[in-house]
């Protein structure tokens, strides 16, 4: 292993954690070895890009009981808010993938519902989107109509809201 | 282990790493100099690389913010007096986080809600998907894409000249080093060339065999796709920090130890990086950009 120009000790500490990554890689090739994970698959009337949405607000009713049960109102009202407007974002990204405007549109909207999320989570937003977008990307159709819209996007950039105005990016 | 035991051990990981990212952020007030509207501005830009999507590249960008906003106050009065604006300069990887998404599922059969849940983790990053998917786009200078350095290249000409007159940092993760060496390149060699130092790079996790402009690099000892990459390209840059003995490291988002968030997270590679970019705002306002 090779350190550049970290300290002796930075060396010793780095080969204690490449053991225990190796530890850690054998732990999930043992899981892969099971089959793969034992995320269910939806039932088939919920495998279209839209799904179902019983209720006409523009999110999942999975993703709407997800962000229920583990944000329950009114205790995390504040972040389940935040997290509705990110998958009401991304359900209409995914629907209106194959549009270059609109896919623009709405990745400009995941943006500030992005803001609102670190505005309101600064210390482990990143866990919170990735747990949250893994489930609504939860078949092949909609991860591919999530970064097919994704590739409209290439031609320009979308402007950053600063920290100081995240909180002005909830709705 | 069985199933159940993975997924406890993974939800434990996960509570510690939350709760080790975890810092005060409670108010996020704005920098001071940005409330003077005659104090000099620095464009600081995140580039992202080939595993990140918008939505990540605008949280990693997110995320250096948060940490320089943290940092600000202990850094130099000559950064201090500079208003700093973060901006994203994306670097469309959706081909390949596509191509990434069907090795993995043809590889390892597993869903896409894993896919997403492990797109930064040692699960994903195994030699056979990094050789099938990731070597290309992180090793071929061939293969980076020339209207987005073009692009890339142009934004920040813009931002060094008249009227913005800004100097311009630039902090690009992963493949997003290839085309930030390359867009210095094409700042510096067209003319009217912009004041030498007016553009430094700040390298993360970098693929790359140099940083244009002397510019500094963090690269962990811990990073499996960069340690694989050296194994195809000796050249690589050597690793120079690490990210301690951090529960991050057992997190299954971040266990490949490549995830940008994950370096800004865990010290000392947090520190070090934080203190190349104030080192690098420093010499940067000592330049007239324009």
């Amino acid at each position: 292993m090779t350190c550049g120009n970290a300290s002796a000790g930075g060396c010793r500490e780095g080969t204690m954690i490449v053991l225990l990554i190796g530890m850690v890689w054998l732990a999930v090739g043992l899981t892969s070895c099971g089959g793969g994970t034992s995320d269910n698959p939806p039932p088939a009337a919920q495998e279209t890009v839209a799904g179902i949405d019983a209720n006409g607000d523009g999110v999942r009713d999975d993703i709407e009981a997800y962000i229920d049960t583990i944000y329950p109102p009114p205790a995390q009202g504040d972040i389940n808010r935040a997290l509705r407007q990110f998958a009401h974002a991304a359900q209409a990204t995914m629907i209106d993938a194959s549009e270059p405007a609109p896919s623009v549109t709405h990745a400009a909207e995941r943006f500030r519902a992005l803001e609102c999320v670190m505005a309101r989570r600064p210390g482990d937003f990143h866990l919170i989107f990735v747990e949250l977008r893994a489930r609504v990307l939860n078949t092949p159709a909609r991860s591919v109509a999530y970064l097919r819209a994704d590739d409209h996007v290439r031609s320009g950039n979308l402007a950053l809201l600063p920290a100081d105005q995240w909180v002005g990016a909830c709705l | 282990m069985t199933r159940t035991g993975m997924r406890l051990a993974w939800t434990l990981a996960w509570i510690m790493a939350a709760w080790s990212a975890d810092s005060a952020h409670a108010q996020i007030a704005p920098q001071p100099a940005c409330l003077n509207a005659a104090a000099p501005r620095t464009a600081i830009f995140f580039v992202n690389g080939v595993t990140t999507t918008l939505d990540e590249a605008r949280l990693n960008a997110g995320k250096l913010e948060l940490e320089f906003l943290n940092r600000l106050p202990t850094m130099s009065p000559a950064v201090q007096a500079n208003c700093h604006v973060f901006s994203l300069n994306y670097n469309p990887t959706a081909g390949e986080v596509n191509d990434f998404l069907e090795a993995t599922q043809q590889q390892l059969g597993i869903t896409p809600t894993s896919f997403w849940l492990e797109l930064e983790g040692l699960g994903l990053f195994t030699p056979s998907l990094i050789r099938d998917a990731l070597q290309g786009p992180m090793t071929d200078l061939n293969r980076i894409d020339t209207a987005t350095i073009e692009r890339h290249a142009a934004t920040y000409r813009e931002q060094i000249a008249s009227p913005s007159c800004r100097r311009v940092l630039v902090v690009p993760h992963s493949q997003g080093n290839l085309y930030t060496n390359a867009a210095y390149d094409l700042v510096f060699g067209q003319p009217p060339s912009p004041p030498v130092g007016a553009l430094r790079i700040v390298g993360i996790a970098t693929p790359a065999q140099t940083i244009q402009g002397n510019g500094l690099y963090r690269t962990s000892t811990t990073d499996v796709l960069i340690n694989a990459i050296r194994l195809i390209r000796p050249a690589t840059l050597l690793s120079n920090t690490n990210w301690g003995v951090s529960p991050l490291l057992l997190s299954r988002s971040y266990s490949g130890g490549h995830s940008f968030i994950g370096y800004l997270s865990a010290d000392p590679s947090r520190a070090q990086i934080l203190s190349d970019i104030e080192s690098s705002l420093t010499a940067l306002a000592a330049v007239n950009p324009c």
